[in-house]
């Protein structure tokens, strides 16, 4: 919408290019400007000035719903509203299951079973929708070289063996996983950007990336200074392309990433403890009490990323073998 | 009408040949007349007829303000004020703790500045705060509409569906507790899906978008005189990215700002912002404050910061120009926020759909 040109914004074909010798070509460029630049560069009165504002605002602004409106577009198709994990304990506390439209975060230590989680997640969507699936194609962005294909049909014949009992349909539905393999932040966003088309083309309802947190801090050391400004600007970008994708074909986008230890140095730095939730020695309960100078572990990327993501989970080794999974409850699961 | 040439709202090519010219004051270009205007400045005589009656319309309504009439300045004494304040609404959140320390509830004709991290609960107050509006005359509210920008994709329909049926039933009580003669009629308009109906929301994508709704609103309200309160979710989040001129940041944050306050002013709406914390990193320690920078913190007139203390939500008044600085604690359950103590978290907070 920034981008548009302003002779798509209905103004006369003189004013615009009198415009663009000022350099002045896009909606966003005319609405930067003050009143008086704009009076300068139109060489317009006050009032025609302000009526020209209003035209170009009307064609970048958003259309207007009323929550009503968007209620009932819900409600019209509520299946497709979430997609279930199959972990019944799970889906009870997230009202349904990953859901559709936002972004949603899956943190945990090394080893706790992330990209197995995701695996299972791609396995789920290709599903019909009668199962609970969601019938589509997935795109699965691996920063990690992490994702096993023998591993995604294991899982697919012992957990739905009633379904996947030839080896065809087990063929065909690894066709539907696509998976790409970026090793740096610059491919990372650049497969990001494209991947409005890839969409379409190829039906997809599930985007997963596994991880953001490695690639990203790996390129990116936060000791150095700027690193932090130019992190934040690569998240954000990629954060609110994912979303835009996310809300407009309504489906779920799942990330993964990774824990740090932020080393406590005194209570100053307790500050940056962007919730409770984030600080996982909580969970520990009874054994911490007081004092807690020697750190705490926290999801990395630090809080810019926690508010851009819409739903964040954590996994955590409670004791072994079993592993926890927390919202604000705690959920008991294992990796079979 | 002595009004110089210069500060007339002409085009700017106009102004400078009038000036070459010699023009200085309106008064003079009146008495010349369109066609000696044209003559003299080498003019159309359309395009002289035009600027008179520019000038004319500015005078005219310079000497309407000077006798005292409405316009763009008003003058009144501190009594009348004080008398419009005292009969002026305010949007309740139905949080009395949260209430008291706001004097009351969200203020209209001000800015309230909504700070905190992620997860502590900003959208849910906004949320609740669009419901709160609407809720009828007799039993406390403003009868208002609401208008709802959101900027990161957080504005969840199904909790507002839970918000409205919980603010319907909670009337529905006092009604019945203590009856009236008006609320019977009231509660008939009052349902959930009417709540619904009259929020509006815009969904906005990049700061260009946000610019572009911001200067639409004053159309908008005038379409729609009932509104009285806009929520801007996420002022934050569109300038947090992609943006290496922190001057033009500044300017346009700024102009935001002001364009608001005159918004909040002339449609008597209260307007509420949303903003994110970020971290400053001293020399010692790193501290939490709220994103922008510090001169948007001069845009806000109420300032409230959410934040957490171990696992209790606090929410401080931290800038007031009526009331002082004070924290409370606060939960958010099923129907609302509520300032009740740990009872009913253990039980209701699961219930949360979105980040926790």
């Amino acid at each position: 919408m920034a981008a548009k040109k302003l002779r798509r914004a209905q103004l006369s074909q003189e004013m615009c290019e009198r415009l663009s010798r000022y350099q002045i070509t896009t909606c966003q460029d005319f609405l930067c400007l003050s009143l008086l630049e704009l009076m300068k560069v139109t060489g317009q009165s006050y009032h025609e000035v302000q009526k020209l504002l209003c035209k170009v605002s009307r064609a970048c602004a958003p259309k207007m719903q009323t929550a009503y409106e968007m209620k009932l577009r819900k409600s019209v198709n509520p299946s497709s509203a979430f997609l279930s994990t199959t972990l019944h304990s799970l889906d009870r506390v997230l009202h349904g299951g990953v859901p559709c439209g936002s972004l949603t975060e899956i943190t945990s230590p090394p080893g706790c079973g992330k990209t197995q989680f995701c695996i299972m997640l791609s396995v789920l969507a290709t599903l019909p929708v009668s199962m609970g699936g969601l019938d589509g194609a997935v795109i699965y962005i691996d920063t990690e070289s992490a994702f096993s294909a023998e591993r995604l049909i294991e899982i697919a014949a012992n957990r739905f063996p009633a379904y996947y009992d030839s080896d065809e349909k087990l063929l065909c539905m690894t066709r539907s996983i696509h998976l790409y393999r970026e090793l740096t932040c610059c491919s990372v966003l650049k497969r990001i950007m494209s991947l409005e088309e890839d969409i379409i083309l190829k039906k997809v309802k599930l985007v997963i990336i596994d991880s953001v947190a490695s690639v990203v801090r790996k390129e990116f050391d936060t000791k150095l200074q700027g690193n932090l400004a130019e992190r934040s600007n690569f998240l954000n970008r990629g954060a609110s392309v994912l979303k835009y994708l996310a809300e407009e074909f309504t489906i779920p986008v799942i990330l993964t990433n990774q824990i740090t230890t932020a080393l406590s140095s005194g209570p100053g730095l307790r500050a940056d403890l962007v919730s409770p939730a984030d600080d996982l020695s909580l969970s520990e309960g009874s054994s911490v009490s007081g004092k807690r100078d020697s750190g705490y572990v926290t999801a990395a990327l630090g809080n810019t990323w926690s508010h851009s993501v819409n739903t964040r989970l954590i996994l955590q080794y409670h004791d072994l073998p079993t592993r926890q999974k927390r919202t604000s409850r705690y959920v008991q699961w294992h990796v079979t | 009408m002595q009004r110089e040439v210069g500060t007339l709202p002409l085009a700017p090519a106009l102004r400078a040949r009038l000036a070459a010219a010699g023009f200085q004051t309106a008064q003079e270009l009146l008495d010349t007349g369109p066609c000696g205007l044209s003559k003299e400045i080498g003019i159309s005589r359309e395009e002289a007829l035009e600027a008179l009656q520019v000038v004319r319309q500015e005078c005219h309504g310079d000497t309407a303000r000077a006798a005292g009439g409405s316009g763009a300045t008003r003058k009144c004494t501190a009594l009348e004020l004080l008398e419009e304040e005292q009969t002026q609404g305010f949007i309740i959140t139905f949080c009395s703790a949260l209430d008291n320390i706001l004097g009351g509830g969200v203020q209209l004709t001000k800015i309230t500045e909504i700070c905190g991290a992620p997860g502590v609960g900003k959208t849910q107050l906004c949320m609740q705060l669009a419901v709160d509006v609407q809720i009828p005359e007799c039993f406390g509210g403003v009868a208002g509409e609401a208008v709802f920008i959101d900027t990161e994709g957080s504005f969840m329909v199904d909790r507002v569906v839970d918000i409205a049926a919980a603010c319907v039933q909670h009337c529905h009580l006092i009604a019945e507790a203590q009856p009236e003669e008006d609320h019977g009629k009231a509660l008939e308009t009052f349902s959930v899906e009417n709540i619904l109906s009259h929020i509006y929301c815009f969904r906005c994508r990049d700061y260009t978008e946000l610019l572009a709704q911001v200067y639409l609103l004053p159309e908008f309200l005038a379409e729609h005189s009932k509104v009285r309160l806009v929520v801007i979710d996420g002022i934050a989040f569109p300038f947090r990215h992609d943006f290496e001129d922190l001057a033009l940041r500044t300017r346009l944050l700024n102009g935001l700002a002001q364009q608001l306050i005159i918004t909040a002013n002339e449609h008597r709406a209260a307007v509420v912002l949303t903003n994110q914390m970020t971290t400053r990193i001293g020399q010692s320690q790193s501290t939490l404050v709220p994103a922008l920078g510090e001169s948007w913190g001069h845009a806000a007139t109420v300032r409230l910061i959410f934040h957490w203390d171990n696992t209790q939500r606090l929410a401080t008044l931290y800038k007031s120009p009526s009331q002082k600085e004070s924290t409370i604690a606060y939960e958010i359950t099923v129907q609302f926020h509520h300032c009740w103590l740990h009872v009913l978290m253990e039980t209701r907070c699961h219930s949360i759909f979105c980040r926790f």
